[in-house]
């Protein structure tokens, strides 16, 4: 079995993180080479990913199972490669570093099985690294982008709300008044 | 009289080296050693070549390292089996010229730019025992492994091949069961060259160029799409290529040297030069042809050889760059025990084990029916091949796709599916089994050449590394395409014996040199040897560098008067 980690620090509260990773369909968007996914239910999503390695680059169909959805601390997930004997799992760890700053951890194991698993964890041992550090960059840029085109919306709004504005907010708390 | 000179240069070098695979990198390196500027233009986003999706096997005779290890070989001896194998399809002075040079030209990039090489023991030359001035080993090279973080920026710029295991030497191959034993394979050592990004095989020969190319400060660039040569009267001083959509005029003050390896990406350049039909390929896109279309401009005069098809099959979701299907090559796996290839009748045409024996019988042409009897054909294997050994990137013990072939229960049920005559194939399988019991092939002499023994069987397999009977269910077949031949080609442009193309008129072209894949094979004639087109590209770079930076070597003067040959054949 090989393991990689990754941590990173995202310009964001630990809630609007959240807000993010709780959709499985955004981590694949997320994931490098990943260009299909089809979430089957709450926990569980078929992943097509083109996978390149060495001048080969490789579509595998990935079965992802999330065991545990702990939000905003962690995930627990696991996963299978449909085609070849290559099964994984990993965990997202999130914690509240600053107010508008949250760190996260992302590992990721890879564990090939059968007479070639040697071979299936030394070609992955360059790879994982790779994947964990591409995936949380992304993740990170993604919602800093998303908090600073938030924040421009905010400050672009103007000083005195609008009469549309006024009206949605009481509708708002009215209906949570009613309805909790 | 050409001119088409531009009203101003965007670049200038002493020597321009169109490719940068060996021929071209080891050109611009040997220019700049000899007192010339020199600059590499790559149509791709990658350096490297073909030379790096290659086995990275270098192929010289009478080189200094087997001398070292007591292993007795010349020139003379190279030159002797190369003349017989040619098949007179070559040319005395064009084999006698790389027989020369390429002990020479590795010695000079061992000193210059740090190529480490050592002797890949026990590999054979293909023909060995069989013809005369044979080796069981000591001509076929391979470089040591290559730090590939010492490329800086371009480490990711230079090609890796998605063909070859390049964390693994031979060496480390071959004493862990040989390429059938992927099982036994020592993968801590893949492993920490993976994670080290050391690499072997192609990838490493490749890299120690493209070092080579930046300790000199040789600039490269990658995304040039060179257009056309640029001519004053009788002379190439330059180059048009063209870069995101605009001009870039390169002035060429010695030398355009074209190394961009062969044509077989472009269908109709394949069908016509190389008598290939809608061939499938494992090199890149880019590989469709330049150097023809460049050097037709000046009158280059082509030539062509005998040559082969290959075979090939893909599998599922694999891709090379651009979303380019990825072909493999069906060599390693061809000759294992419990496998066969069969043509529509179900029969053997072949000596599985043995890839030239296979090659050239796919190209018959049956006169009576005119049809390629042997074409389209199959590799038949049953579980056991399945269970033991891997079939391109499909692992031992892993199913075979159902994109990839047919699988069955019985051979009869397979022939049915495949559209193969089922008698047919029931007899060759029977036959072919008793052949197996008995250790030895007498239609096709499987397991006979030593070469085919190691890199085409399975070398534990006793009493005959390419023989096992095709016994147990479920069977397979894989239907193999007709392939072109990985950058090696059967038709090339005509260079003398420094590497400047010739024209039809058999006079050189000024400031024009060709190199590697791109020059046509008379120095190999009806034969090609594993290890020979990349000892080609190094010394047709070395010649034409040299001789671009005014500094031509005589060697082959000397040795011709030593021999007695005529100055032309």
């Amino acid at each position: 079995m090989i393991e990689a980690e990754n941590s990173i620090v995202i310009g964001a509260p630990i809630g609007n993180v959240w807000d993010y990773v709780r959709d499985i369909s955004r981590w694949a968007n997320l994931f490098p080479g990943c260009r299909e996914c089809t979430v089957i239910d709450d926990r569980n999503s078929r992943w097509v990913i083109k996978v390149g390695a060495g001048g080969l680059v490789r579509t595998v169909n990935v079965m992802v199972r999330v065991e545990r959805w702990d939000g905003p601390e962690r995930v627990d997930f696991s996963y299978a490669l449909e085609a070849e004997p290559v099964v994984g799992s990993g965990s997202y760890v999130a914690s509240m570093k600053e107010p508008h700053e949250t760190q996260i951890t992302l590992k990721v194991r890879v564990e090939g099985s059968g007479s070639m698993a040697p071979m299936w964890e030394a070609v992955s041992r360059p790879l994982l690294p790779q994947l964990a550090k591409g995936f949380s960059g992304t993740l990170k840029t993604e919602i800093e982008n998303g908090a600073t085109a938030a924040v421009a919306s905010a400050s672009a709004t103007p000083a005195r709300p609008s009469p549309v504005r006024l009206t949605a907010a009481w509708l708002r708390r009215t209906w949570q008044k009613l309805f909790g | 009289m050409i001119r088409n000179l531009p009203a101003k240069w965007d670049l200038e070098a002493d020597v321009v080296a169109v490719g940068s695979g060996g021929g071209g990198l080891a050109a611009a390196i040997t220019a700049h050693d000899h007192g010339a500027s020199a600059l590499v233009l790559e149509r791709s986003d990658q350096v490297g070549g073909v030379t790096a999706y290659s086995m990275g096997e270098v192929w010289i005779p009478g080189n200094h390292l087997e001398a070292a290890l007591g292993i007795e070989d010349s020139p003379e001896s190279g030159f002797a089996y190369i003349k017989r194998l040619s098949m007179g399809y070559g040319d005395d002075l064009a084999i006698l010229n790389q027989m020369v040079h390429g002990p020479v030209a590795l010695r000079f990039f061992e000193e210059r730019i740090g190529l480490k090489m050592c002797v890949v023991r026990d590999l054979p030359d293909y023909y060995y025992p069989h013809v005369e001035a044979s080796l069981a080993e000591g001509r076929c090279l391979e470089a040591l492994p290559f730090p590939a973080q010492t490329l800086g920026d371009w480490q990711s710029r230079t090609r890796l091949s998605p063909h070859v295991p390049y964390g693994m030497t031979h060496e480390d191959i071959f004493h862990n069961g040989g390429m059938a034993n992927m099982m036994k394979w020592d993968y801590s050592v893949m492993a920490e060259r993976l994670a080290k990004d050391e690499r072997c095989a192609g990838p490493g020969l490749a890299a120690y160029f493209v070092k080579g190319v930046l300790d000199r400060g040789i600039a490269m660039h990658t995304g040039v799409d060179v257009q056309e040569l640029v001519v004053d009267g009788g002379r190439v001083v330059g180059l048009r290529a063209s870069v995101d959509g605009r001009d870039l005029f390169v002035r060429a003050n010695r030398g355009v040297v074209i190394a961009v390896s062969s044509y077989e990406r472009n269908p109709g350049y394949a069908k016509t030069l190389g008598h290939q039909l809608d061939p499938v390929s494992m090199v890149m896109p880019t590989i469709d042809g330049a150097h023809l279309r460049l050097a037709g401009q000046v009158g280059a005069r082509i030539a062509r050889v005998p040559d082969v098809s290959m075979l090939g099959f893909h599998v599922p979701g694999e891709e090379q760059e651009d979303e380019v299907a990825l072909w493999r090559g069906a060599l390693p796996f061809m000759g294992l025990p419990h496998t066969i290839v069969v043509n529509r009748a179900g029969k053997r045409f072949a000596n599985e084990a043995f890839y030239r024996s296979v090659y050239f019988g796919l190209g018959a042409i049956d006169g009576a029916t005119q049809t390629h009897p042997n074409y389209p054909c199959w590799a038949i294997f049953d579980s056991q091949a399945r269970e033991k050994y891997p079939f391109g990137s499909v692992m031992p013990g892993e199913e075979l796709p159902e994109a990839m072939g047919v699988t069955a229960h019985s051979i009869a049920e397979l022939a049915a599916r495949i559209g193969v005559d089922a008698h047919g194939l029931a007899d060759t399988v029977a036959r072919f089994n008793d052949y197996s019991a008995r250790g030895e092939d007498p239609e096709f002499a499987r397991g006979t050449f030593p070469w085919g023994a190691l890199m085409c069987g399975d070398p534990l397999q006793q009493p005959n590394a390419n023989l096992g009977p095709l016994l147990e269910a479920p069977f397979h077949a894989v239907r193999l395409h007709q392939m072109a031949g990985g950058g090696i080609a059967a038709t090339g442009i005509m260079a003398d014996h420094h590497c400047r193309a010739i024209g039809w008129d058999d006079e050189p072209i000024e400031g024009l040199y060709v190199a590697g894949n791109s020059v046509a094979r008379l120095d190999n004639g009806a034969l090609m040897q594993s290890g020979i087109t990349n000892a080609r590209g190094m010394t047709h770079g070395y010649l034409a560098g040299r001789h671009a930076a005014g500094h031509p070597s005589e060697l082959l003067q000397e040795e011709r008067l030593r021999l007695g040959l005529r100055e032309r054949a």
